[in-house]
């Protein structure tokens, strides 16, 4: 690998070298990539992978380590197969963003924290998160050695999948923690009618039409938004149905679409041996659905619901 | 194609297809299977009363499977000929088509496809092209969305003679859409399925659209392009008049289409370029502009021809400007889409030209070849005395040669185009190229060795590339060492090895093996045969322990007179490194093994007459230069 850090290398010579920098030149600027993005869509519009790649082209240097889009990419690749000059465009982002770090930028994003009180070391965040940002490392605390997650800010992309993964409740991100998602799912009975309450990632529903329909629902469908299924303890869905909540339905991204990578192979696995265990203990009603939504399935979450909705109707009168 | 028909010198031979070939220019023997119709030709007189009775319907592939066929039928009403066939796939042989042919009885389910060999002086090939399938591209939902269709469906919607008697229809609903749009390079100038450029896809969504908008002068348009390439004559301005007609156009590759599952529109994802942001919008259908792609037979057909392909799957032209109609099989020629995506216009200037090169085979009396060709010592080879080889054959080419085990090979010399590599593959030297046969250039190595030998640069060029390029340096007047003495043959592939053994056997301080580069070379593969053995003798020469650079293996062209005195330059600094005992150790040391390794060449005839004129010619110049220290 070429030394990256050379005064005498273009900006796009630097990136190039960077694994995943490749081939960034083949960018005839079709577009594609920027219309399968979800995050131009629904988070900032300013952000534009084409542009960026246009950027490093041309050398841009300053512009492209403050653009928007150097820190955003979560590296979902919708962009990656679509692309007809086969670049590596989030790989081209990352070595981007590698060069900003190191040139001493930092992440806007909202990131996660660690309790170092409560952490226990046991590394199952480490495990689960897409991106390598918590690190166990050897700390003095009260005097005492100990191992501790420790996050790197600058790779925390804030999906919540290692706040979901501690057993201790260690981490938290503002705007996800278990306190404000316990706070949704206190919402009143609305006469007979069952009550369902729907966990719906950021990114499942492309449609526009089909989000503001979320919020169409009457008060016994409460919608509670957040970052990526893999957020999702299994003890949201015992707590709501433990508090009377009749049905938990979950939303997320279809296969192989997770805007956090992993997120739904994390979500399917702990919702699926969740029900499971349900079975086991005679409560297996179907009354928690994990349900995958993909890109193309307009329409799709109002089905899905109004089913739910259908079956927890269906079983209260069975009872 | 009725005119032609009709015409006295044009036999149309449809339902046909091209079996064998075989021969050489102005003499192939082509075979034909005339598929059978289960209808003889010379009593249909295309009524159509067999059709009208017959109870199957299949998918018809003339209207792109949008309309039905009947297990009788004509693929389009204007057929040329009009006579019916039968899908005996499809076919139940319920006989009410014989019955409704009544006297005429022209069907016939006994029929069987026919054999018949064709005597043809020259062959134009003219097989066209396909369409992309974008069924592969899922993004797009071509195949799960109904009102997503390809520009070839949506011609055929158009077209009067269509399914729909050119009523543009939803296939969801059957009604006519208000907003329309138009994808461009779907599977074109994509890495992921055909990296090419369709060539005439710009001008045919234009004209599409230009159509469309003339049929239904309320209809909302919108076109999806990349960038937009209408470079003939008069199709830039076209391209402005669809703009003056109100067309859209959008420039952003889309990247998603959604369908609303109750209504049956489409929503088209791209980035606006110009506006640099998403735009999702709504359409009532969308079209898909396919890329071309080859024929799914052209490796059949390749092989039947022994015609090449290019990257793609287009067959190769001889020359991609010089002479594009041309394939290296002499008598053989390329008209249209076949040879490379392109417009009408292109293909049928194209089908003048091979017409014209195809006539001049058949009119002419003589045709010239190469007199350069190669030739075999029956007596010398193996084959012929019944060991298995065929060396020479897999050198060629052209496909020249026809062998076959325990016989020697056949050399067919209006295929030889002489490029010799054939004769040096040959590993019992049994094979010779007139005008370069091994006596002859032996002996120029002999001469040009003849003094002070371990002080020579002998270069061994290609004709058409690097001897090319020498002569480039000197009339450049680039300074090289006055060491180099040069030797051509006609390609890189005729140096046989046995050549740059004799050369240090010989004494020589440094060889160059030159030739064109790997893309140039005028006889197509000739230059991979010369560099696979040059990469071989690279090799021996390295275990043998040869100081490095004595021996060299270059590419250079006819332009790279710069090139060719650099490297011989930087072999006379190899030689000016070595002290000269050194050299003249190592000369000697490597002696015996080069003379075993080149002994099968003292064996081929005239070698010895050759070398004894060699050294004559030696003597003679020493007599009349004074002795050079």
């Amino acid at each position: 690998m070429a030394d990256h850090s050379s005064q005498t290398q273009s900006f796009a010579d630097q990136v190039r070298a960077i694994p995943g920098g490749e081939h960034l030149e083949m960018c005839y600027s079709c577009g594609t990539c920027v219309s399968k993005c979800m995050i131009q869509q629904k988070v900032e519009p300013e952000y534009n992978p084409r542009r960026l790649l246009r950027m490093v082209m041309m050398d841009m240097r300053e512009e492209a380590f403050e653009s928007p889009t150097t820190w955003l990419c979560s590296a979902c690749d919708l962009c990656y197969p679509a692309c007809p000059q086969e670049i590596h465009i989030s790989g081209v982002i990352g070595a981007v963003k590698q060069l900003a770090v190191e040139a001493g930028y930092e992440s806007p994003l909202e990131t996660v924290s660690v309790d170092e009180l409560l952490c226990s070391g046991c590394g199952i965040c480490v495990m689960s998160c897409p991106y390598e940002a918590p690190h166990l490392v050897e700390k003095e605390i009260d005097g005492v050695m100990d191992r501790l997650s420790e996050v790197d800010a600058n790779a925390c992309m804030g999906c919540g999948i290692c706040v979901g993964a501690c057993p201790m409740g260690a981490i938290a991100r503002p705007g996800v923690a278990n306190k404000e998602i316990r706070e949704q799912l206190d919402f009143p009975r609305q006469n007979g009618t069952p009550r369902m309450v729907t966990f719906v990632c950021d990114w499942c529903l492309r449609a526009d039409a089909d989000v503001a329909l979320l919020e169409s629902y009457p008060e016994n469908v409460q919608v509670v938004h957040i970052p990526c299924t893999g957020r999702i303890d299994p003890e949201m869905a015992l707590l709501a149905l433990g508090s009377g909540i009749d049905g938990v339905l979950v939303c997320g991204c279809a296969p192989g679409e997770c805007h956090y990578q992993r997120g739904t192979v994390v979500s399917s696995c702990k919702i699926g041996l969740l029900n499971r265990a349900l079975e086991q203990m005679n409560m297996g009603d179907g009354r928690v659905r994990f349900v995958q939504i993909g890109t193309q399935e307009r329409g799709r979450v109002r089905s899905e619901i109004d089913g739910m909705m259908e079956h927890l109707v269906a079983w209260k009168e069975a009872e | 194609m009725v005119d032609a028909s009709r015409h006295p010198k044009v036999d149309v031979r449809t339902f046909t297809e091209v079996e064998r070939v075989e021969g050489f220019v102005g003499n192939f023997k082509v075979q034909l299977r005339e598929k059978s119709r289960y209808v003889y030709e010379d009593r249909c007189n295309g009524c159509g009363e067999c059709a009208e009775v017959c109870p199957i319907e299949v998918p018809n592939y003339f209207e792109l499977s949008l309309a039905p066929r009947r297990a009788i039928d004509v693929p389009m009403s204007q057929s040329v000929p009009l006579v019916y066939n039968v899908d005996m796939d499809s076919c139940i042989e319920c006989y009410k088509c014989v019955e409704a042919c009544g006297e005429l009885d022209a069907i016939d389910f006994g029929m069987e496809d026919k054999f018949v060999w064709e005597d043809v002086g020259s062959i134009v090939v003219a097989t066209g092209f396909d369409h992309f399938d974008p069924t592969a591209m899922s993004e797009y939902g071509y195949g799960r969305f109904p009102n997503v269709i390809t520009a070839i469906e949506m011609e055929r919607l158009n077209n009067s003679a269509g399914p729909t008697a050119g009523k543009l229809i939803r296939p969801s609903d059957g009604e006519i859409p208000e907003r329309l749009a138009i994808i461009n390079c779907v599977g074109s100038r994509d890495k992921r399925f055909n990296p090419s450029c369709s060539n005439f896809c710009c001008m045919y969504a234009i004209k599409n659209a230009v159509l469309l908008k003339q049929a239904y002068p309320d209809i909302d348009l919108s076109i999806y392009y990349m960038d937009i390439r209408t470079p003939s004559k008069g199709y830039e301005e076209f391209y402005n008049r669809a703009r003056a007609m109100g067309i859209r156009f959008i420039q952003g590759r889309p990247g998603l289409i959604t369908e609303d599952p109750d209504t049956g529109n489409l929503f088209v994802q791209s980035e606006d370029r110009d506006l640099g942001r998403v735009t999702e919008r709504e359409y009532d259908m969308v079209m898909l502009n396919q890329a071309a792609v080859p024929q799914s037979d052209v490796d059949s057909i390749s092989s039947v021809l022994n015609i090449a392909q290019s990257p793609g799957g287009w067959f190769m032209e001889y020359h991609p400007k010089l002479r594009p109609l041309d394939t290296p099989t002499d008598g053989v020629f390329l008209a249209g889409a076949c040879q490379g995506p392109k417009d009408i216009p292109s293909s049928v200037a194209q089908g003048s030209g091979a017409a014209s090169r195809a006539g001049r085979v058949v009119h002419a009396d003589e045709w010239e070849i190469e007199p350069v060709i190669a030739a075999v010592w029956e007596d010398r080879c193996i084959s012929a005395k019944g060991k298995k080889c065929g060396l020479c054959a897999e050198a060629c080419p052209y496909g020249a040669i026809e062998y076959e085990e325990g016989k020697a090979p056949n050399i067919v010399t209006a295929k030889c185009h002489g490029c010799g590599g054939c004769v040096a593959e040959c590993p019992h030297n049994a094979m010779t190229q007139l005008h370069f046969t091994d006596a002859q250039i032996l002996a120029q190595i002999q001469t040009l060795l003849a003094d002070k030998p371990e002080e020579k640069i002998l270069a061994f060029r290609c004709h058409w590339c690097s001897y090319g390029g020498a002569d480039l340096a000197g009339v450049s007047h680039f300074e090289y060492s006055s060491n180099e003495r040069g030797l051509r043959v006609m390609c890189s592939a005729r140096l046989d090895a046995d050549f740059i053994y004799e050369a240090f056997r010989l004494g020589a301080g440094a060889v160059l093996f030159s030739g064109c580069h790997p893309q140039d070379c005028h006889y197509i593969t000739g230059q991979r045969v010369g560099a696979h053995r040059a990469e071989r003798l690279l090799k021996r020469f390295e275990r043998m322990g040869m100081t490095p650079g004595r021996f060299r293996v270059e590419w250079i062209s006819a332009a790279e007179g710069e090139k060719y005195a650099r490297v011989i330059n930087e072999m006379q600094e190899v030689l000016d490194s070595l002290p000269k005992e050194e050299l003249l150790e190592e000369i000697k040391t490597m002696r015996s093994d080069m003379a075993k390794r080149a002994r099968r060449m003292r064996q081929v005839p005239q070698i010895e007459e050759a070398s004894d004129f060699a050294d004559k010619i030696a003597e003679a110049y020493r007599a009349r230069e004074p002795q050079a220290v």
